[in-house]
């Protein structure tokens, strides 16, 4: 699925802030067209900003970001339009209590992409089919559980079409017996060829669907591999302390 | 006492009437012109252009920390002279009451906005959504709730404090008392309809607002 001859992502010594933390190291990294990319570590280690930082949500400090052969910082930028090419599903689903299943999957294909509320509503549709959350279109989010906002934020995201989809610990605010249903559809999504980034503490999940983990701790990315790689044959130790920390 | 009431009610109800649709016409305009001047002043306030952004804090300063009647004053004495046309002197007071509330309204939409959860935002934004399309689209109408009970609270002062429009003698239901009681040398009755009057009012609009609120709880 990896199109090797296509860099989609390409981190160059990437700097964040905040005040006087500094929360990115310098990081760099390419990511491929279609390739999916767990990132794991402690919390605070920096995970969630770099995945920021790429949908720009936070301004990198220094450093340098080509998406898809076009440099994105350090000039100015239509950022809207960028952004639009990133899906972003966040840790408290964020879906918007005030529309409708259904109207949140459509309000941004209708006012940004200006699709035809008709084509818009259709495709929708035809999204929410396939996360099972069809006969739900018509309600409130408030009635929805847990995994299915979460279900629902993917949709929302995908209705975009875009190039990446960026995961911030998806499952980290779920109940338990949620888990599996909103992984599920992610993993779909990763073998359907989407390009994924993935901040997770779901090792087993990182591990089975995953082409590439990156082991981010005090602010830069200090192992990276296969899930085989560094999972079994961890390097450093800090990896190794992490990883005998956490539950498989 | 009752009978007095009574009494002055049936001879000067016209005067009581009228001073109320006085009251009522102030009252809205300030309301929603307000209101209007509020948000906007809220929605330049949280952008990220430097300069206004000050000068609303001095204007929020400024209006919030002088009396209400003295802006009128202001407005009444100043403005007009400097105004290539003829303004009423309802219009100046109307005006003064309308830069009054819109100093509070900011205030009151401002806290709205903020309290609504920052993923909100974000996740208009990570779809690509343009600043203003989050506001007016994600961020406001969720606002709207946080929002709605303070602004009533806000207007019902603004009902009230039309009341300082009689020191100029314009038409609304102080002055309808000033008008009875001169005339009648009757005056705690004369003060009681103009009383019970204000109560109507800012009754009426606090069960419409409780209505509103309601009606927006329903798909919590």
């Amino acid at each position: 699925m990896i199109d090797r001859t296509k860099q989609l992502i390409v981190v160059e010594d990437l700097k964040k802030s905040f005040g006087r933390l500094a929360v990115l190291r310098g990081v760099s990294q390419t990511v491929y067209e279609g390739e999916v990319v767990s990132i794991i570590g402690p919390s605070g280690s920096g995970k969630s900003t770099f995945l920021r930082c790429l949908n720009l949500l936070e301004t990198p400090d220094a450093g340098r970001i080509v998406f898809d052969g076009q440099e994105i910082t350090g000039r100015r930028l239509r950022v809207d339009e960028y952004r639009r090419q990133f899906g972003m599903v966040f840790q408290q689903f964020n879906v918007f209590p005030h529309l409708k299943v259904i109207d949140n999957v459509t309000l941004a294909p209708v006012l940004e992409k200006r699709l035809p509320k008709d084509a818009a509503r259709a495709a929708a549709e035809e999204l929410l089919r396939r996360v099972g959350l069809f006969e739900k279109r018509d309600e409130y989010p408030t009635r929805l559980s847990g995994g299915q906002k979460q279900r629902l934020a993917i949709v929302r995201a995908l209705a975009m079409e875009p190039k990446v989809i960026l995961f911030d610990e998806p499952t980290s605010a779920l109940d338990p017996e949620m888990v599996k249903e909103v992984l599920d559809v992610i993993g779909d999504l990763a073998r359907s060829g989407m390009t994924i980034l993935i901040v997770t503490h779901e090792m087993g999940f990182a591990r089975r669907v995953s082409d590439r983990v990156l082991f981010i701790d005090e602010g830069v990315i200090m192992e990276e591999g296969t899930p085989e790689e560094l999972f079994e044959n961890t390097k450093t130790a800090r990896c190794r302390e992490f990883l005998d920390k956490v539950l498989f | 006492m009752l009978e007095t009431i009574a009494a002055i009610w049936q001879k000067y109800g016209y005067v009581y009437l009228q001073g109320m649709w006085g009251t009522v016409y102030i009252a809205l305009v300030t309301v929603l012109c307000g209101t209007l001047l509020g948000t906007l002043l809220s929605v330049v306030r949280l952008s990220r252009f430097r300069l206004p952004q000050e000068l609303i804090r001095l204007y929020v300063w400024v209006l919030r920390g002088t009396p209400a009647l003295l802006q009128i004053y202001f407005f009444y004495f100043f403005v007009p002279k400097y105004l290539p046309f003829d303004l009423s002197e309802r219009a100046c007071i109307i005006m003064a009451l309308v830069a009054n509330a819109g100093a509070y309204v900011e205030e009151v939409i401002r806290a709205g906005i903020q309290a609504v959860d920052r993923g909100q935002g974000e996740a208009a934004r990570s779809l690509g959504l343009t600043a203003g399309h989050t506001m007016t689209r994600v961020i406001l109408p969720q606002a709207v709730k946080n929002i709605l009970p303070a602004l009533g609270n806000e207007c019902i002062v603004m009902i009230k404090q039309a009341s300082l429009a009689s020191i100029f003698f314009i038409v609304e239901i102080t002055s309808a008392f000033k008008t009875v009681q001169s005339a009648t040398f009757i005056t705690i009755p004369a003060l009681m309809i103009s009383g019970a009057l204000y109560l109507l009012l800012t009754t009426v609009l606090s069960a419409l607002m409780k209505l509103a609120e309601r009606r927006l709880q329903r798909n919590d």
